[in-house]
């Protein structure tokens, strides 16, 4: 960690030494670098988008497992399956197929009689295919979900429907909030993973086409071990940590304004 | 949480492992500098690095496994990948000072690896006799030398290729083209192609590095200056047209368009058997030399009727094509048997045994003895490929300079992204792409000297 803060301010090829050039590597990132630029705005993208579906997803399964009564264990391991080989190699090749010219996802769409979608060739469409993986992928956050809806006595939602609420106000009212702890904790979590996202892209997509997937952690790889440009892909390393801190921490402030802690409230 | 301290744990069993492995190395080492006076040499393990095909893969383990039951004190252990992972593997195992004792090179990569200093210095091991190249003609080792040192031996000679299928020229009632083509004759022929038989012409994307270098040659320039410190033609126009042409053929149809190249019939990261030419998808196909037997074979092997022709020229132009060394093994300067390393090399270069199970898939080979050998049992396909370069030699340019080190740079971060990408997507226009290709290019070389 620390030698990498050191290379940051310097020019590094890994086989001649480290050269110390200051700040130049920063504000080549921030003011020369389109490619820079480019990847910092596909990751927002990227975690703005498939982290709050990931999660509106994640809590919907949940709550269907939490109603049902038989085979609940089975179901949770069917679901779960996708997330505990969630970064794996296979998958993303599979993902690959199946979203390829010639994939399942065509072949179906070829029974509708609709013709195939490049849906990895299209700078405009690749991205989705991506996001569609994460989605995929809501495992994790689903189990911690469903212990949540576990925890909420259910009693507070039958006496609520005694006193006349409907299911859409029982889930606004009462699952949410009592809820928000656990998701705050699956929201932080998800966002600092989808900034480091980076096997998805390397495989199903290679960053193209025309670098509309070329998410950071992507990037900095290739500068890195591509171009042998440690310096750089150093700096670009410790920017990606400040960010990532600084928006957990913007995370945690914000929290106290809707995040609600049972034990806070006067026992 | 729980999955934090496991990944602690194995860090810590893995640190662990490679201290173990480590200190093993290190006595091994030394026990064989003990046991070199004795005539039971204790086991040494040799560790081989190529990029290929499957096929590729297949041959060589079989020459390997030939070569450790000649030298039952050598172990070999082999890693193998495609082009792109290759690389980076590589580069890795470099920044961690793991390359090993021998390594496939390229010729665009020789010059970058060797100012590194990963490359080590043959010389010696050509002069003590370690590796006999007696048979085998000075211009062939040429290539691999580098500021006058030896750091690559050659595997075989290789030029790049149309491939074309006889059969789909026939139905379409075409004529095969003559070998001294031009740009506009192959645009014709494509869109007469495409017009009779509804199915891509050319089944190979054309917006590769190595056409916009090929271009030049064929114009009597080269793409970078003699010193590679700046581009090294003045005009842009060859390359703005040749981005119409194919943007032309591929709104056409007659080439096949980017999107399905870069989704589905990627041969840099899927293999040069992706090719559409193979599943009759397409009825030219462009590619390595070398390259033609592994397709051929996935292809259908002699049920098909393929031939090899030159690449086209710019109009009044000169041959496009140059004889390059197909590939090289180098021994590593990080590696651990260095003189055990030049005698897998040896054994490459001259056994007749190891390469009639090689079989000139990596080229022609560079030694007489072996390519005398080898002529009456070669198939089909390597027949061509030899016979192809026997009519190239008469009319071909010779090897432009090795790329200078920026080269990959300017094609990672400028070439693909930011210049072909966009003009096969509609985004930019060719001549703004030119434009920025000299711009970027020139910038990334200037820096480069100046280090």
């Amino acid at each position: 960690m620390a030698a990498s803060l050191y290379f940051a301010f310097t020019d590094y090829d890994i086989l001649t030494p480290p050269r110390w050039i200051g700040l130049a590597n920063f504000q080549r990132m921030f003011f020369d670098d389109a490619r820079y630029l480019q990847s910092v705005t596909v990751t927002v993208v990227y975690v703005a988008i498939a982290v709050p579906l990931r999660l509106a997803f994640a809590l919907a399964v949940a709550m269907l497992l939490d109603t049902a009564r038989h085979g609940v264990s089975v179901y949770r391991a069917a679901y779960y399956a996708p997330s505990v080989v969630a970064g794996s190699v296979a998958v993303a090749v599979m993902w690959r197929q199946v979203f390829g010219t010639q994939g399942v996802i065509n072949a179906g769409l070829a029974i509708l009689g609709v013709p195939p979608v490049k849906w990895l060739g299209d700078p405009d469409l690749a991205i989705w295919t991506l996001i569609t993986l994460a989605v995929w992928q809501f495992g994790s956050p689903m189990l911690i979900f469903l212990a949540g809806l576990r925890q909420i006595p259910a009693e507070l939602s039958e006496a609520a429907a005694l006193d006349g609420a409907g299911a859409v106000a029982r889930f606004f009212r009462i699952t949410l909030p009592l809820l928000s702890p656990v998701t705050f904790f699956n929201l932080v979590m998800q966002t600092i993973a989808g900034f480091m996202v980076f096997t998805q892209a390397f495989i199903v997509t290679g960053g193209g086409p025309m670098d509309t997937t070329l998410f950071y952690a992507l990037y900095l790889y290739r500068r890195a071990f591509e171009s042998f440009q440690m310096g750089y892909a150093s700096a670009m390393a410790w920017v990606l940590l400040v960010v990532v801190a600084l928006l957990t921490a913007l995370l945690f402030k914000t929290s106290g304004r809707w995040v609600f802690y049972e034990a806070k409230e006067g026992r | 949480m729980s999955r934090r301290c496991g990944g602690a744990v194995l860090e810590r069993a893995g640190v662990i492992a490679c201290m173990v492995v480590m200190i093993a190395i290190t006595l091994v080492s030394h026990t064989s500098r003990f046991a070199a006076a004795q005539p039971a040499a204790s086991p040494v393990e040799l560790r081989i690095a190529w990029w290929g095909s499957q096929d590729r893969h297949n041959r060589t383990i079989k020459a390997i496994e030939l070569f450790q039951k000649k030298h039952p004190h050598i172990k070999v252990s082999y890693e193998f990948a495609g082009w792109s992972d290759y690389w980076t593997k590589m580069t890795t195992q470099a920044a961690g000072r793991n390359l090993p004792d021998v390594m496939q090179q390229d010729y665009a990569y020789i010059a970058e690896w060797s100012s590194r200093g990963l490359l080590a210095s043959l010389d010696d091991h050509v002069k003590n006799g370690t590796i006999d190249t007696r048979s085998v003609p000075e211009a062939l080792l040429e290539g691999g030398m580098v500021g006058g040192k030896l750091v690559a031996i050659n595997l075989g000679s290789n030029s790049q290729c149309w491939v074309i299928d006889l059969d789909a020229f026939k139905n379409a009632g075409l004529e095969p083209p003559a070998p001294t083509w031009t740009w506009s004759d192959f645009e014709k022929i494509a869109l007469a192609l495409r017009e009779k038989l509804g199915i891509w012409a050319m089944g190979s994307g054309l917006w590769g590095e190595q056409l916009w270098g090929s271009l030049y040659l064929s114009a009597g320039q080269w793409r970078y200056s003699a010193d590679g410190t700046r581009i090294g033609y003045a005009d842009d126009k060859p390359f703005v047209d040749y981005l119409g042409m194919l943007l032309r053929l591929q709104k056409a149809q007659a080439l096949i368009p980017r999107p399905d190249e870069l989704s589905s019939y990627n041969v840099d990261t899927q293999g040069v058997e992706i090719t559409p030419l193979v599943t009759r998808k397409a009825a030219m196909a462009y590619m390595w030399s070398n390259q033609v037997v592994a397709v051929w074979k996935a292809a259908g092997g002699d049920e098909r009727n393929l031939a090899l022709l030159p690449l086209p020229r710019v109009a009044g132009g000169k041959a496009a094509n140059y004889l390059k060394p197909s590939m090289f093994f180098s021994v590593t300067s990080q590696a651990r048997h260095p003189k055990e390393a030049a005698m897998f090399i040896d054994f490459f270069t001259n056994s007749i045994e190891a390469n009639e199970l090689l079989m000139a898939e990596r080229g022609v080979p560079i030694s007489s003895k072996v390519r005398q050998a080898l002529a009456p049992k070669v198939g089909r396909s390597q027949a061509e490929m030899f016979a192809y370069l026997d009519r190239l030699s008469k009319d071909v340019q010779p090897i432009p300079p090795p790329d200078p080190p920026g080269h990959t740079e300017i094609v990672k971060n400028v070439y693909v992204p930011q210049v072909v990408d966009p003009v096969a997507y509609g985004r930019r226009a060719p001549d703004k792409a030119a434009a920025l290709l000299r711009q970027e290019a020139n910038a990334i070389l200037a820096a480069k000297a100046k280090r």
